[in-house]
């Protein structure tokens, strides 16, 4: 079992971190240097955990637990404009970020308005990438009732948020709905506020429970940080990539931020110790975010073995 | 406590969202620093329909700034030293100086000092006129506060009040009509 962390400490010596998580079997999910700090996040094993809180200790950092470690979480929004950000979403996206998980925000072209609202194909592929969404809407109750119509058709989890208190059976698209958040046009810094948040990643937090419970009935052939280990060892084009984070882990697999068409038969033939290819336990496909490569692992069922 | 003399917000079937556009409108206004220019504001909100319409008054409109007012200006041999106050209406103040007496004729020895070769004094040119400017930073406000679906907009502008109606729907003058109504109701009440 591995346990979802970060550290935070002082850019001197903080590789030896990662040197011992790399020995105690664990995996580097994301680095991040500000400066003279530097943010990592870490998967390692529970049982491990004590070696690396005393390796902190020593340094001087903070390790604190990040629950959706590994995980991308949609932040949907109606549009871009004014009215929606900066200041609820960003909020959302950052706290999100701040509990260990990729955020994206996504603005839908035309989500806006009670009876014109409506999200397209493209949107509709782009968010069922993620792990689970959370759709911000506004204040009154008709309307978030009403633009259930956007998320009806995403198969992922949806935690929908909104200002004013609905009854659960109202929305039934929705995975859970979290009140008292709504549209505002000042930053959330009140305590109360900032407990709107933490219900939120709460919600979030089950959301991907409920989807890790999914994959667990029919396991993955392999886990998506040893996907990631292996191509960024056998690619070493990945180093080239300019995202902050070249390869994004999901639940059921991973983002390869290198280009398709260029890339996919290099990734596909990743090679692993048991002697299979990427290529014949997961699929391959164009990501719908920019020219990316969308790496999704098969089933147990569907390949036959589990490493 | 409200900076507003009269502030009120209604949103029948809809309590929750009508004490939250309270804060939004008071965050906006107060953002774009116009809530000491607004005396009332009436706001009906109609989910049912639906459309957002504000009512508001002005308190009374301000005069157009002049040189004289943001800067002093004394008479030199040359022409007319300008010595600028207020630093944020100097570009304004250049353009327009520059439109009346041309640019070889306007110079700028020191950050906040200009000099003007000519026998008219620029005291009395209008630098900027606040009250349209005013007028423009309402109709931005109101843009924002209204929810962003409602595209259809109607915005009439007096002297001293405005009404603002924003609908998804087309706005007919018996929507208006029922928005005047419903707003006369609430300044009655």
């Amino acid at each position: 079992m591995l346990e979802p962390v970060m550290f935070t400490g002082g850019v001197y010596k903080h590789d030896l971190v990662i040197e011992l998580v790399e020995d105690l079997g664990g995996y580097l999910l994301q680095k991040n240097v500000t400066q003279s700090e530097v943010i990592l996040l870490l998967l390692v094993p529970a049982e491990d955990l004590r070696i690396l809180e005393d390796l902190t200790k020593e340094l001087r950092g903070e390790l604190t637990r990040a629950p959706l470690a590994g995980t991308e979480v949609a932040v949907v929004t109606p549009t871009l404009a004014i009215h929606h950000l900066p200041h609820t979403a960003c909020d959302i996206a950052e706290y999100l970020r701040r509990n260990g998980a990729k955020s994206n925000m996504i603005g839908l072209a035309r989500g806006v308005g009670r009876e014109i609202a409506q999200i397209n194909e493209y949107e509709t592929a782009l968010i069922n990438e993620h792990d689970a969404a959370v759709f911000i809407f506004g204040n009154f109750a008709k309307c978030i009732i009403k633009k259930e119509e956007l998320y009806k058709g995403i198969n992922i989890p949806v935690v929908v948020t909104g200002g004013p208190e609905i009854p659960k059976g109202e929305m039934p698209y929705a995975f859970e709905y979290v009140s008292s958040v709504g549209r505002i046009a000042h930053r959330s810094k009140k305590a109360t506020e900032i407990g709107n948040l933490d219900r939120i990643v709460a919600a979030v937090g089950r959301a991907l429970d409920k989807m890790r419970a999914d994959i667990e009935k029919d396991p993955l052939t392999t886990s998506p940080p040893r996907v990631m280990d292996a191509v960024r060892e056998q690619v070493p084009d990945i180093e080239r990539s300019y995202s902050p984070l070249p390869i994004a882990l999901n639940l059921n697999g991973c983002r390869i931020k290198l280009p398709y068409e260029d890339y996919h038969e290099a990734i596909g033939a990743v090679r692993f110790d048991e002697g299979v290819t990427l290529k014949e336990i997961a699929k391959i496909v164009p990501s719908k975010m920019k020219n990316y490569t969308l790496v999704r692992i098969l089933p147990e069922s569907e390949t036959g073995m589990v490493f | 406590m409200d900076p507003l003399e009269v502030y009120k917000v209604e949103a029948p079937g809809e309590e929750f969202g009508a004490a939250k556009y309270r804060e939004i409108i008071l965050d906006i206004l107060q953002d774009l620093g116009l809530v000491r220019s607004i005396g009332r504001l009436y706001v009906y909100i109609d989910m049912e329909r639906p459309y957002f319409a504000v009512h508001g008054l002005l308190r009374g409109s301000l005069p157009p700034l002049r040189v004289g007012d943001v800067a002093d200006v004394v008479r030199t041999q040359e022409g007319y030293q300008v010595k600028v106050n207020e630093e944020e209406h100097l570009a304004d103040m250049l353009r327009v100086l520059w439109e009346k007496y041309g640019r070889d004729k306007v110079e700028q020895p020191d950050r906040d000092l200009l000099t003007v070769s000519s026998d008219v004094s620029p005291a009395d040119l209008i630098v900027t006129d606040v009250d349209a400017e005013f007028r423009r930073d309402l109709t931005d406000a109101l843009i924002r506060i209204a929810p962003e679906g409602f595209r259809n907009r109607r915005n009439e502008m007096t002297e001293d009040s405005f009404l603002f109606i924003a609908s998804e729907e087309t706005i007919t003058p018996e929507l208006i009509e029922e928005v005047r109504e419903k707003l006369r109701g609430m300044e009655n009440a």
